[in-house]
């Protein structure tokens, strides 16, 4: 890792005029290999490693980025991100929240590490998976599987002597499936994500999965009833509550989404600057963002504008409690960054990013939940999924769901919908779960240049009152 | 660079390769972000990195070359992470060149172009002239030079070129609008244009009311038509079709749309998608993906081609085939005319997160977001919110009543990834629904 140079980076920004900088030398080692119909297609290895030199000068941002690790490339793209900043025509200037300067090393424990984990084992172990697959005798026409793991190295320093070095392997299992019986037709997917070595297949217990997705895809195929139409009861999975704590609390509680900076991409929020406090749920629903837990796929000590990572509470007692920040985005709401800046290489800007966003669990088991329930839905997984650019009009499809009568579950129900809008969600929520499952994972898209990054999609069972269902 | 390219393909064969293809990219792109009407970034990348596809004994490997001064030591990796990896029967090998390329055409004025700023503030502009609050977008000037050789005597260079600029205003908290502008030459870049009609729709989107679930007849303004041409094209990677991504499976030579509808991928055309040559170095073409509503091919590299027993159609991606630029081609109707033909249904001007429930019957959701407008007598009748269409992506393309003569190209983050030119669409009996409060 070539820290001199990305000392040097920061050195020569201030020379050249800038108020603040920083560097960030990442190096990702990405393997990734996809098994189509039980054909290992192609496995590709990408190691990938640069320099991303961000500034603020003359009140304005300017980043710059390079792969070429020689001192005159390094210098020549800090000119030039000095140059962009002082260039903008900018009225209002930025300025930044201030930051302790931090010096530190951490990393992710890795029971089996990637690194000694060889290729072949790796292809087996999926490939042995779609065999499992098959001898299930099901008709299963589409299976596919990609496979990925990252080892990311970084190299952190600003003017204001922060210097952080860090190593985080994570893993990544993504399956599709196309089960068909009869003419008729069911698809499943789902992502699990893992900070730590290849034991990650093995702590989520994925084959298990698979092939209980398998089995409930055809259960469906073979029993399924239409999903009934009405008000009523909903008990969400942990795959379920995820997505709806990522999609319609984490968005729309980032500062920038906010403040505007991603409105023409990502979009805005129905909160607004002034929003904190805003009844958006019942009283027992807290959401939280936490980037410390620790083998969760967006475990983080420092975010990547080296400041340290703590529990946010997005939404407490039903109430939006705190915004997702960055430094930029605090320094204009006049409070302070918690640490909710990420990038996905050394080639972009950090900005505003969930990190691991879920229900805080309580004290319910799932059978609780379900027996008191007189008639409703039990949703475990789902397929569709959308919500608005302000997330507020939120939508989740039911892929393995089953209808619940007098306490009990029943046969399965195809594709039930939820279409609520997210107060509609939240304060119907009267009971949450101890069964917290993080490891649902998620590529969470945002900014331009797209910016993809790992996302914690999990939580623990809830449980909505008297909902419209379809 | 070409040098290095083909160091690339003789370090692999050298290795023992059978087949191999070494590019070379170089990334000057540079780009403005824009929020609250001024500049919130400014980006500029100076990247030159290899890339590496080869076939050992079957298996098939391809890698990042980060560091073009360590060819051999990362292609002599590859290999041995090859050795490790499974065969795959489907790779049938690479086209066979030499090939003969139309003749390079970029903009110098372009690639000097050193600062943006002037054509952000003429859409910031624009956009506040119509009745615009608040805008925030940003503007592109790509510029990347791509170095090709393969182990099968194809090799050539490409230079791509352009600018783009994406503009969204806010004339209210929840009226909004949407304007982009491509072009490949600095003479037919229009920004103002973007911003005008960004705001002009921000503007008459004023104080929207909750839409009422039905099915309508909808205006789809080409923007949001782009998001079901990229859906459309997409999804006929002969890629996607054998992994279940897609509803055109088995419908070949079938009708999957209205005989309204022709669609082709043409690299040849002049979009920022413009491109000599695929990743195998095969000359691109167009190509009728959908011909008067028939579906005529999928797209294909040499290996998906052997397997569907045809030709490739020149859209390798080396594992999974792509589109490269989408034209779908106009119709007989004005853009008036279109509109005139709606009694009692909707204009749609832009939409995100387009989901599928299934993909191969093709059951979808898309979120229109920005100027929802009721049309009632081809007049503008009500500002609408809060909607979303659910309907099949077939069933939809098979509504098509009438396509306008004149189009315009569109790409947009994450719904029109590939740059489509696109015309205005009237389709019938859309599906529209909305969350329950």
């Amino acid at each position: 890792m070539d820290t001199d140079l990305v000392d040097f980076a920061v050195e020569h920004a201030r020379s050249r005029g800038a108020r603040y900088a920083e560097a960030r030398f990442e190096e990702q080692a990405n393997e990734q290999f996809i098994v189509k119909g039980g054909i290992v297609d192609a496995l590709d290895f990408t190691e990938s490693r640069g320099i991303g030199v961000r500034v603020l000068a003359g009140g304005s941002l300017g980043f710059t980025a390079t792969n070429l690790l020689t001192k005159s490339d390094v210098r020549e793209i800090v000119d030039r991100a000095v140059a962009l900043a002082k260039g903008a025509r900018r009225k209002k200037p930025i300025t930044f929240a201030p930051e302790p300067a931090v010096v530190a090393d951490w990393s992710v424990p890795e029971a089996r590490p990637l690194a000694d984990t060889p290729v072949e084992e790796r292809v087996d172990e999926i490939v042995s998976i779609d065999r499992d697959l098959v001898g299930l005798k099901y008709k299963i026409p589409g299976r596919f599987f990609m496979c990925y793991s990252n080892r990311i190295s970084k190299y952190f320093a600003n003017s204001e002597g922060s210097k952080i070095r860090s190593y985080s392997p994570r893993v990544r299992l993504y399956y599709h499936l196309t089960l068909v019986k009869g003419g008729d037709v069911e698809q499943c997917n789902e992502n699990y994500g893992w900070s730590g070595g290849w034991e990650a297949l093995e702590e989520v217990r994925a084959r298990d999965r698979v092939l209980e997705a398998a089995r409930t895809a055809i259960n469906a195929l073979e029993h399924g009833k239409k999903s009934p139409e009405g008000k009523t009861d909903l008990v969400a999975g942990p795959q379920v509550s995820g997505i709806a704590s990522h999609e319609s609390c984490g968005h729309p509680t980032e500062a920038d989404r906010i403040l505007g900076r991603e409105a023409s991409q990502a979009g805005k929020s129905f909160i607004t600057p002034d929003g904190g406090g805003m009844k958006i749920g019942s009283g027992v629903v807290n959401v939280v963002d936490d980037p410390t837990m620790e083998h969760a796929i967006a475990f983080y000590r420092y975010d990547d504008e080296g400041v340290k990572a703590r529990r946010r509470y997005l939404y407490k007692r039903g109430r939006v409690s705190e915004f997702l920040q960055n430094r930029e985005t605090a320094a204009v709401l006049g409070t302070r960054s918690n640490g909710a800046a990420r990038a996905t290489n050394y080639d972009r800007e950090a900005i505003v990013r969930m990190a691991n966003t879920f229900v805080e669990p309580k004290d319910r088991t799932p059978e609780e939940m379900i027996e008191e329930v007189k008639r409703g839905v039990y949703m475990k997984s789902f397929m569709e999924w959308n919500i608005d650019d302000k997330r507020w009009n939120g939508k989740y499809v039911g892929r393995e769901a089953y209808l619940i009568e007098n306490g009990e579950v029943k046969g399965p129900v195809r594709r039930t919908v939820v279409e609520l809008t997210t107060k509609a969600f939240w304060s119907a929520v009267d009971a949450v779960g101890k069964d917290l499952e993080l490891f649902h994972a998620g590529w969470c898209g945002k900014s331009d240049p797209g910016q993809a990054l790992d996302a914690a999609l999990g939580g623990p069972t809830i449980r909505l009152r008297n909902v419209y269902l379809r | 660079m070409d040098d290095f390219a083909e160091q690339i393909v003789t370090s692999a064969l050298g290795f023992g390769a059978k087949d191999a293809v070494g590019r070379v990219v170089v990334d000057r792109n540079y780009q403005i972000r824009v929020s609250q009407n001024q500049p919130a970034i400014a980006n500029e990348w100076r990247k030159t990195s290899g890339q590496a596809f080869l076939n050992y004994d079957g298996r098939i490997v391809s890698g990042e070359v980060s560091d073009l001064a360590q060819i051999s030591e990362t292609v002599g990796r590859l290999v041995k992470i090859a050795k490790g990896s499974q065969p795959n029967p489907e790779f049938v090998g690479l086209a066979k060149g030499p090939f003969r390329y139309r003749r390079l055409s970029s903009d110098p004025k372009v690639v000097k172009l050193m600062d943006g700023s002037d054509y952000v503030e003429a859409a910031i502009h624009g956009a506040i002239e119509e009745g615009a609050k608040e805008t925030a977008g940003s503007f592109w000037r790509y510029h990347e030079e791509h170095y090709l050789y393969t182990s099968n005597g194809a090799s050539g260079n490409d230079v791509n070129v352009g600018l783009y600029l994406s503009i969204r205003a806010h004339a209210g908290p929840e009226s909004s609008g949407h304007g982009v502008a491509c072009a490949t030459r600095k003479a037919a870049f229009e920004p103002e244009r973007a911003g005008h009609k960004a705001g002009r729709i921000a503007a008459l989107a004023k104080d929207p009311k909750p839409g009422t679930p039905g099915a309508y007849d909808v205006v789809f303004d080409p923007l949001i038509f782009g998001s079901l041409i990229d859906q459309l094209g997409g999804r006929s990677s002969a890629y996607s079709v054998a992994a279940g991504f897609s509803p055109l499976g088995g419908k070949l030579g079938k009708k999957v749309a209205s005989s309204a509808v022709t669609l082709y991928d043409d690299a040849t055309a002049d979009t920022l998608g413009r491109l000599r040559f695929d990743e195998e170095g095969v000359p691109v073409r167009r190509k009728a993906i959908v011909q008067d509503g028939v579906l005529k091919t999928y797209l294909h590299n040499t290996s998906t081609a052997k397997k569907y027993k045809t030709k490739t159609t020149a859209n390798a991606g080396l594992v999974a085939p792509s589109a490269h630029a989408l034209v779908l081609e106009g119709g007989d109707w004005t853009r008036d005319e279109l509109f005139q033909d709606v009694r009692d249904g909707l204009w749609l001007t832009n939409t995100w997160y387009t989901r599928y429930q299934s993909y191969v019957t093709g059951d979808f959701s898309t979120i229109p977001r920005d100027g929802i407008f009721r049309i009632k007598d081809g007049e503008i009748a009500g500002v609408w919110k809060d909607i979303r269409i659910t309907d099949n992506l077939l069933g939809v393309w098979k509504r098509v009543k009438g396509l306008s003569k004149k189009a315009e190209q569109v790409q947009w983050w994450g719904e029109v990834g590939v740059p489509t030119v696109a015309p205005y669409a009237l389709v019938t009996k859309v599906n529209v629904t909305r969350s329950a409060m």
